[in-house]
């Protein structure tokens, strides 16, 4: 179980906290965080890695402080960063990664084939294709029995068939899946999942997917709003079933905010 | 695949090191017989002198180039290491004994085609087998040298990543090759104390290579008299530097911080 307690995390620089006051809990369920680009989604997941310092708060995994893990627990993640240990090719990063998570290179090499990427296996991470590096990252993601998942924009540049698959792929994962995206039309495709909102650094929810046609975004706190929130645009609400602008009705969260504002 | 294997091949097939570490020492090599020797005596122990001086120099420099790309893979790795010391089984403990077993085959390795290139260049130069004396000797001193150059390139690249940021991490590899250079060629042209050989790491490595491959104890130079320095004092020092280097590195490595590459840019 992942939880999130009062997450602050600032960059050196920054005017404002790249999160703040973001509370999260995951268990055995998978969600999907929608945000503009910039909104910090991708700060949550660095941070509940281990891969930037926290400002305040704290984060659990199966209870224990993720400051404290020492491999004990299984999580994984798309980012590509993590697989950057060696500068090898695929088929022996593969072997690598899984000595180090205690996996079967097999199921990663059955994973790659799935997905028409046996060729890749002479290359190196950086001589593939932008689509195929998030491929590989998104399979060594859900490789290797991880108990949680966290995915960053896991179909940005991936082809029509290849992201159907991996739909699929997401949607049979035993374990939780945290998945970020600015995409609102694929959300779809996972209508049992738990759904949250970022606008910068506060996450918003958690809602259901499913009751995302009922969702709106308001300008200003009308009565009964889910959610209210104080950005550099002005105040935003979150209501359900009447609003300014049906979330659905945008493409992306980009153009949702924009409009609005 | 064991990650010290990977290492090992990684280094191994690394052909930009093949190039800088051998290739280009092994011109210097030729440099040194062919064009720099016109003053060497024509005597046996001279032209031995004269030919382990110039490997122990150039069995240096090597291994300091080896510890500039190593320092640079730090950079390039410090989240992906930051990550794996979470989320996998790897613990600091492991990965470092993983790359102190990659250098020492890669130590062992160079130093073997560096011993055979000397024999070579300068039998060719001064028409004599000028064979090493102790080779066995030299493969242990050149393994302890490449660990000894790992966890220096190591220590200093942490201190980068982990407190200056990666802009100094350019620079700070650079350290173990320049102190090579200062330090190596001092010897050679200084008579340094005895104190600043047997503290030195740099000379300490070298005056064993000097002794394994000529067969001869080194001297310093004290007034009008020379000196022997005792090869048991220059083992222990280099393993004492060895042994600190090491700790820091693993105290280091502990909590490395993930940095983005992007941040070595310097314009």
């Amino acid at each position: 179980m992942l939880e999130v307690r009062g997450l602050e995390v600032r960059y050196p620089r920054s005017t404002r906290p790249a999160l703040r006051g973001v509370d999260l809990r995951l268990d055995r369920a998978k969600m999907a965080v929608v945000g503009s680009n910039g909104s910090g989604k991708t700060t949550l997941i660095r941070a509940i890695l281990g891969l930037v310092p926290l400002a305040a708060g704290s984060i659990t995994l199966a209870g224990r402080d993720v400051g404290r893990i020492r491999g004990e627990v299984g999580l994984s993640t798309n980012l590509p960063e993590v697989y950057r240990l060696l500068a090898l090719p695929i088929r022996d990063l593969v072997r690598v990664m899984a000595a180090l998570k205690g996996g079967d290179p097999g199921e990663m090499d059955r994973r790659l084939d799935e997905f028409e990427l046996a060729e890749v296996g002479d290359r190196r991470f950086h001589e593939l294709s932008t689509g195929q590096q998030k491929l590989v990252g998104d399979l060594f993601a859900v490789c290797f029995r991880p108990a949680l998942v966290l995915l960053d924009e896991p179909f940005d540049n991936v082809d029509f068939s290849r992201r159907r698959r991996l739909v699929r792929l997401l949607q049979d994962f035993p374990g939780d899946v945290l998945l970020n995206t600015h995409e609102l039309d694929l959300l779809a495709s996972f209508a049992d999942w738990q759904l949250a909102l970022m606008f910068e650094g506060r996450l918003l929810g958690p809602f259901e997917v499913s009751e995302l046609d009922r969702l709106y975004l308001s300008r200003g706190a009308p009565a009964g709003a889910l959610a209210v929130l104080e950005t550099s645009l002005g105040t935003f609400s979150v209501t359900r079933d009447g609003g300014d602008r049906p979330v659905k009705s945008a493409t992306s969260v980009n153009a949702l905010v924009e409009a609005l504002a | 695949m064991n990650l010290w294997r990977s290492y090992a091949k990684a280094m191994l097939t690394n052909a930009s090191l093949w190039f800088w570490a051998v290739a280009f020492m092994v011109f210097w090599l030729a440099i040194g017989a062919f064009l720099q020797s016109s003053g060497v005596g024509s005597s046996h122990s001279a032209v031995t002198a004269y030919t382990s001086a110039w490997y122990a120099v150039i069995v240096l420099i090597a291994l300091s180039l080896l510890a500039a790309a190593i320092a640079g893979s730090f950079a390039y790795g410090s989240a992906s290491l930051a990550y794996a010391f979470r989320w996998s089984r790897l613990t600091p403990k492991g990965y470092l004994a993983s790359i102190v077993g990659g250098s020492a085959v890669l130590g062992l390795v160079l130093n073997v085609v560096l011993l055979g290139a000397t024999a070579g260049i300068f039998g060719a130069r001064f028409s004599a087998a000028i064979v090493p004396a102790d080779a066995l000797g030299l493969v242990g001193v050149s393994m302890l040298g490449g660990v000894f150059f790992l966890a220096l390139a190591a220590t200093l690249a942490l201190v980068a990543i982990d407190y200056l940021g990666l802009r100094s991490s350019n620079f700070v590899g650079y350290v173990p090759l320049l102190l090579s250079f200062v330090l190596g060629n001092a010897q050679t042209d200084v008579a340094l104390p005895r104190w600043v050989i047997y503290g030195s790491p740099f000379n300490d490595l070298t005056s064993l290579l000097y002794q394994g491959y000529s067969g001869t104890t080194p001297t310093v130079e004290l007034g009008t008299s020379s000196v022997a320095l005792a090869w048991p004092f220059l083992l222990v020092g280099l393993l004492a530097w060895t042994c600190l280097l090491v700790a820091t590195t693993l105290l280091l490595l502990r909590r490395i911080r993930a940095r983005s590459i992007e941040e070595g840019r310097q314009i």
